[in-house]
């Protein structure tokens, strides 16, 4: 393995990081672990429909519910264009009950487990960038 | 936009009906799935569908045995407080 300049390094990380954001699973992509990826990627997404299914799109309340809108942006930033759409128009989508519990979890794990990945994801790439030549 | 992409699309901007009957409590499964199955899929260092599938259903089965559990603990203390 080449080793990376440490100000490469950090970009790497950035880079890494941001891209298992942007898209679930993309991170472990960038890291050449294909099946990790599509499973992470798979399982987020599925999770975070099924949550949007049940509760419609207006568990994403940016305005309503900030701590669940903190664990929901963590799924992709596509999310914060969800919560602006739920925003601007709050007569229009609106959720309550049951759904609304059940679709603000669903969503919220699913963000929380695509942190748990990126910070996965972060960390293989460090480990992967500070092992000596040759591994 | 086709018919069906539309018809998918407003299926999100409405929500469900989910009664607050016990069959609800279902929709815990597939949230404990996602979550054992992501945890497992950081921690293994080699992923086989065998064994990943094995420690995915004792992961989701532990989960499982443990909120019944909390759950039994919380009914018997609401039962000796209330009863």
């Amino acid at each position: 393995m080449v080793r990376r300049s440490k100000e490469n390094q950090t970009v790497f990380l950035i880079t890494v990081g941001l891209l298992a954001w942007v898209v679930p699973g993309a991170g472990h992509l960038m890291l050449k672990e294909k099946i990790r990826s599509l499973i992470i990627f798979a399982t987020i997404v599925l999770t975070f429909c099924i949550g949007l299914y049940v509760g419609s799109i207006a568990v994403i309340d940016p305005v309503g519910a900030k701590p669940w809108y903190l664990a929901q942006i963590m799924n992709s930033p596509m999310v914060a264009a969800l919560g602006h759409l739920t925003a601007s128009a709050p007569a229009k989508y609106r959720v309550f009950g049951r759904p609304n519990e059940i679709g603000q979890i669903y969503t919220s794990i699913a963000g929380l487990l695509n942190l748990l990945c990126i910070i996965n994801a972060v960390y293989l790439a460090h480990v992967r960038g500070t092992r000596p030549a040759g591994d | 936009m086709s018919a069906g992409a539309i018809f998918v699309m407003a299926s999100f901007t409405v929500p469900e009906q989910v009664g607050t009957n016990p069959y609800a409590l279902l929709w815990l499964l597939p949230l404990v799935a996602a979550i054992a199955i992501v945890y497992k899929v950081t921690k293994l260092p080699t992923i086989t569908a065998g064994s990943f599938l094995k420690d995915v259903a004792v992961l989701s089965g532990s989960i499982i045995v443990f909120v019944v559990v909390i759950a039994l603990a919380l009914f018997i203390l609401t039962w000796l407080i209330t009863g």
